[in-house]
């Protein structure tokens, strides 16, 4: 029984597209789904857009209807942790005491969020966002009025700012960089989204490091290596993620921030694959070697797996692409920046919408697309196809993008 | 209540009836059905891989498109402007029992 047996630890986006596509490619065994959380599958996005909204509904939209697993019998463990893999007996044990062999195992136990380690970490108050637990529990937090001090401008930092500016929050980001979203954008986006939500309210200080957090039993401000505190009832750390890779660490498969895997998501143990937030992808000959939080990645990397086990050869090659939402702007990235790129603003910021393109070697590498959808589909084809770009050309928006392609380097890519 | 049955053609040009369930969405019912709509973004209006064409009177018995719909379509490959609707954005209603659906070809 066990030799026919799939077992996929994690029940978020990739671990289900993975259960899906084995019973899309009809694996004659069975595939067990185990998932800590109780209750359904749930879309992870909406917890910090739509879900933190005023009036917003308690239903988060599940990846899955709970039927349709029972119809493709994906068999579902819900509410139990695998504590261990044991790669040579290939079995998995679960915190009921239970084990489950298995033929292949697929890890995708995602990622974590990085919990604050100053002062004070401990204090009720202080909110982390990754479950659907953890955006009810923010959610009930944010009332109107309230000091709400986010930690870190990333995407979730923002996408808070934004809802508890609209839940009539007094709202302060603390980031230690001197712009937000330093990580994955340049500074010309930047720049449009501060001024867009210091128009909606928001505060926010710049090369601030957090030192302290202080509270009489529950928080009350949060101190700054210069000696400001700011005063908070509502602290959220969006500070990043760390991937969730125990797991495989204890079975002694190859880590490193992130579970090493290949082009078809193996892992170094060839009987198990990992897929999503918790891997780190590693192609060599490709110069490629990252970790992603993405989720269009963690849906290919889904199938990747599936196929590889089913035998079929993986030859698609995506562009990573991600999105983020704030005050009603929407940010769409393809492919992935660096921070020597040539930068092409395309359009003017003033008008609302733009596209900067991120050249290298004067080839498009990514692009930021900001309420400018229609860059973004023809953008993300010529980060695939490695194209080489006219700038003076692609500066102007009354020019369609296609018009500044050079020629088109490598059609198969 | 009666069933809001819907026929959608496939990328073969097979056709198979399917029940469209209430509060669902119509790309939810293509991929609840294994029609093969990737909605990469999960509907939020993101990709454009759940891309559909629908019958000219259908399509105008609709709300309108929005502009991050639209913007989406037209740059999709085989945007039909009378026929194309991301399918993340149409929800079910019982008017809409007996339509037919196209499932767009795949994108490059």
């Amino acid at each position: 029984m066990s030799e026919e047996a799939i077992v996929i630890i994690g029940a978020g986006h990739a671990g289900v597209q993975a259960a899906v596509r084995l019973a899309e490619l009809e694996w004659a065994g069975r595939i067990i789904v185990v998932e800590e959380q109780d209750g359904p599958t749930y879309e992870r996005p909406p917890l910090s857009k739509e879900f933190l909204k005023p009036g917003a509904s308690d239903e988060i939209a599940a990846l899955r209807k709970e039927s349709y697993f029972e119809d493709k019998r994906i068999e579902r463990i819900t509410g139990a942790t695998v504590t261990g893999i044991d790669a040579g007996a290939r079995s998995v044990t679960l915190s009921d005491g239970t084990s489950l062999g298995y033929f292949r195992l697929i890890i995708a136990t995602g990622s974590q969020a990085r919990a604050l380690t100053v002062p004070g970490s401990e204090l009720p108050g202080i909110h982390l966002l990754k479950t659907r637990d953890d955006a009810q529990a923010l959610r009930r937090a944010m009332r109107p009025g309230a000091h709400v001090v986010i930690i870190g401008a990333g995407y979730i930092g923002l996408e808070v700012a934004a809802a508890a500016a609209k839940l009539g929050c007094t709202t302060t980001v603390l980031e230690f960089q001197d712009r937000v979203m330093s990580r994955v954008t340049s500074a010309p986006v930047s720049r449009h989204f501060e001024q867009l939500h210091q128009e909606q309210g928001t505060r926010f200080v710049f090369g601030a490091a957090v030192t302290e957090v202080r509270g009489n039993g529950k928080v009350q401000e949060v101190v700054t290596a210069d000696g400001s505190a700011y005063a908070a009832d509502v602290v959220v750390a969006g500070i990043g993620v760390l991937p969730r890779q125990a797991l495989a660490e204890a079975a002694g498969i190859d880590v490193k921030d992130g579970i090493l895997v290949d082009a078809d998501s193996r892992t170094s143990d060839p009987n198990v694959y990992a897929i999503g937030d918790v891997t780190r992808l590693i192609i060599k000959d490709q110069g490629i070697n990252r970790r992603l939080e993405s989720i269009q990645s963690a849906l290919a990397q889904a199938v990747s797996a599936a196929n590889s086990i089913m035998g079929l050869t993986n030859t698609k090659h995506e562009v990573p692409w991600f999105w983020t939402v704030q005050h009603g702007v929407r940010l769409q990235t393809a492919g992935l920046r660096l921070p020597e790129d040539d930068i092409i603003v395309r359009g003017n910021p003033k008008d609302g919408r733009f596209s900067v393109l991120y050249l290298r070697d004067g080839r498009l590498a990514a692009i930021d697309t900001i309420a400018a959808l229609s860059d973004f589909t023809v953008g993300k084809k010529l980060v695939a196809s490695g194209a080489e770009i006219d700038p003076e050309i692609a500066a102007d928006p009354a020019n369609k993008l296609t018009t500044a392609v050079r020629e088109l380097v490598d059609e198969t890519r | 209540m009666s069933k809001t049955l819907i026929n959608v053609i496939d990328r073969e040009g097979a056709t198979r009836e399917v029940e469209w369930e209430p509060e669902q969405s119509l790309m939810e019912t293509l991929r609840d059905n294994d029609f093969p709509v990737l909605a990469s973004c999960g509907g939020t209006v993101s990709c454009a891989t759940c891309h559909v064409f629908l019958e000219k009177p259908v399509l105008e018995s609709l709300a309108d498109r929005s502009e991050d719909e639209l913007e989406l379509l037209e740059d999709a490959e085989h945007y039909n402007p009378e026929a194309s609707r991301l399918s993340c954005q149409v929800q079910q209603c019982d008017s809409l029992g007996g339509i037919n659906v196209i499932i767009a070809p795949e994108e490059d």
